[in-house]
């Protein structure tokens, strides 16, 4: 699920206001609407961390800080921004910063839920072959060590 | 960020795109002509485009026309009509130009019936004359027909100077001739000051003299005697003669009679002269002692009335130092009680009214917040990483969208430091 916070941009706010006319006129339902939002969310998420690649730096004075439901507010005054060459000034801005972060632990979190599964199971197998005995059981040794290595990778 | 505003504007149109197509398929679903998510685009993208977030796209694309104009065949450029502004119907949301057929440039005047065609084919006929010029990009219209009005009302102007240069000589010429009169004033005037006054019999006799020879031509020599305080009823002399003059010689007077009768007349005369004479001498004494004495008596007065009007001036002197000694006292006794008042006042409120408690003002008032956090310039973002050292914090952001000014700026990383 992508981050809602990009519809207070003009892009965000402007097919805000389009689906509204289009409620108002009884074209669109509020739940068709509503799923365009999220597609938006989606395509904006995508948009900014594929299609842009460039830097920027700035530095001022903190007025205000707050920290709530992992979601960072600042408001800075007197500040600098520059990027390259290009240098802005803003006597005030407010920033509105949500946890990069979350998407990429949840990644993590379900990586290592399919290992654990990958080495129970070939414990289990294991288990099964020495009770057979023989040749077979060298081979699946073989067999869940790569596999597991296989996981890892 | 200045030089990023038009790839973010690309970036928005790819955007738009994404969602569209993405939304195809569920439209159809929802049993929704394709007409409706068609709408949908084009109400998207004109507000997109009426913003400041695309402005600098819309400058860039203004050189792609969708006008295309076409004139009939027997257009003649040299028709010189009235002009007239035409407003094309913008459905589109589009702003619209004009792509001129090859072989013709601006300006372009249009006779009424021309028929223009847009590049998706639509036709517009023009009922009014028209004047089609090559206006700055940006510039609306109706500025422009504004200063063509302007201009062709400026031609008036100059022509107002020439009539003020003809004035000028009849003016010059009324300067020239009116020192002339004034000359000719003071001539006459001169010439009627060089006239001669008419002039005076030559005599010698007082005044007084005159007037008593023919009032009393026969006055025997007896009535000479008469006493010296007698007043004869005559002028007085004035006091500057205080001598009567010598007497007149004969020749002088003038006379119709003979030359004899003129002599016994006038020996007749210088006698009873004589006799008058006399008697003046001891009135004349009189009347200069009655004169010195007035003149004293007159000095006696003026001097007494000097002395009380000096008194009296002494006097007002010392009333209004006395009338502004009171006002002045009055003023400071005001002055006191106001001050007494307000004391009072003052000490009765602080007493009666109890004192906020110190450091009050320090608290942070719940109504501050929201103007606190009210501003158009917002960053909406992604943070990496937010850290913290005594005051100094340091942000780690990505994948941000900054509004400023009514533009948008796109950043993928941005690093930034404050200071608490």
């Amino acid at each position: 699920m992508a981050y809602q916070l990009y519809r207070n941009t003009t892009l965000g706010n402007s097919l805000q206001e389009s689906l509204d006319e289009l409620i108002q006129t009884q074209q669109i339902t509020p739940q068709l609407a509503l799923q365009v939002l999220l597609q938006f969310d989606k395509a904006i998420n995508m948009a900014l961390a594929n299609r842009v690649r460039n830097r920027v730096n700035f530095r001022g004075s903190l007025n205000t800080y707050r920290f709530c439901d992992n979601v960072w507010t600042f408001v800075l005054n007197d500040v600098e921004f520059r990027e390259v060459t290009d240098l802005v000034k803003v006597d005030k801005v407010k920033i509105v910063a949500c946890d990069g972060k979350s998407e990429s632990t949840q990644n993590k979190n379900d990586k290592c839920q399919r290992t654990s599964h990958c080495t129970c199971s070939i414990f289990f197998f294991i288990f099964y072959l020495q009770c057979a005995g023989g040749l077979r059981t060298v081979c699946c040794y073989f067999s869940a060590g790569s596999s597991l290595i296989k996981n890892f990778i | 960020m200045l030089t990023n505003t038009a790839p973010v504007a690309k970036l928005y149109l790819s955007i738009i795109d994404d969602v569209i197509e993405s939304m195809r398929e569920l439209f159809t679903d929802e049993g929704l002509e394709d007409r409706v998510l068609d709408d949908l685009r084009q109400i998207w993208e004109s507000k997109m485009m009426q913003s400041k977030a695309m402005e600098d796209y819309r400058k860039s694309n203004i050189n792609s026309s969708n006008f295309v104009l076409q004139l009939p065949a027997n257009y003649n450029r040299t028709n010189q009509e009235l002009t007239a502004s035409v407003v094309i119907p913008n459905n589109s949301g589009i702003l619209p130009t004009f792509s001129l057929p090859a072989g013709l440039s601006y300006p372009v005047q249009i006779p009424a019936g021309v028929t223009l065609q847009t590049a998706s084919g639509q036709l517009y006929k023009v009922n009014v004359p028209v004047v089609v010029t090559q206006a700055p990009a940006g510039q609306p219209p109706v500025s422009r027909l504004a200063q063509v009005i302007e201009r062709r009302e400026s031609p008036d102007p100059p022509s107002t100077a020439a009539p003020p240069d003809a004035s000028r000589p009849p003016q010059e010429a009324e300067a020239l001739s009116a020192p002339a009169i004034s000359d000719k004033q003071q001539q006459q005037q001169q010439q009627q000051q060089q006239q001669p006054p008419p002039p005076h019999p030559k005599t010698n006799f007082p005044p007084g003299e005159e007037s008593a020879l023919p009032q009393q031509p026969l006055v025997p020599p007896a009535e000479a005697s008469q006493p010296p305080g007698a007043h004869f009823p005559q002028p007085e002399a004035p006091p500057g003669e205080s001598e009567p003059n010598p007497p007149p010689e004969p020749a002088t007077l003038c006379a119709s009679a003979s030359p004899c009768s003129q002599l016994l007349d006038f020996q007749i005369s210088t006698e009873e002269a004589l006799t008058q004479t006399g008697q003046l001498r001891t009135n004349d004494l009189d009347d200069i002692l009655k004169e010195v004495i007035e003149e004293e008596r007159g000095k006696a007065v003026m001097a007494r009335k000097t002395v009380n009007q000096s008194d009296a001036d002494l006097g007002v002197i010392k009333k209004l130092i006395s009338l502004l000694l009171e006002v002045c006292v009055c003023v400071c006794t005001l002055i006191s009680l106001v001050l007494q008042h307000v004391l009072i006042t003052l000490v009765l409120t602080t007493h009666l009214y109890p004192q906020d408690p110190l450091n009050s003002g320090d608290d942070v008032v719940e109504q501050d917040i929201p103007d606190l956090f009210d501003t158009d310039n917002v960053i909406v973002c992604q943070y990496d990483k937010i850290h913290r050292s005594k005051n100094r914090w340091k942000f780690h952001l990505k994948d941000g969208v900054i509004c400023y000014g009514g533009r948008d700026y796109v950043f993928s990383k941005a690093v930034g430091e404050a200071e608490w």
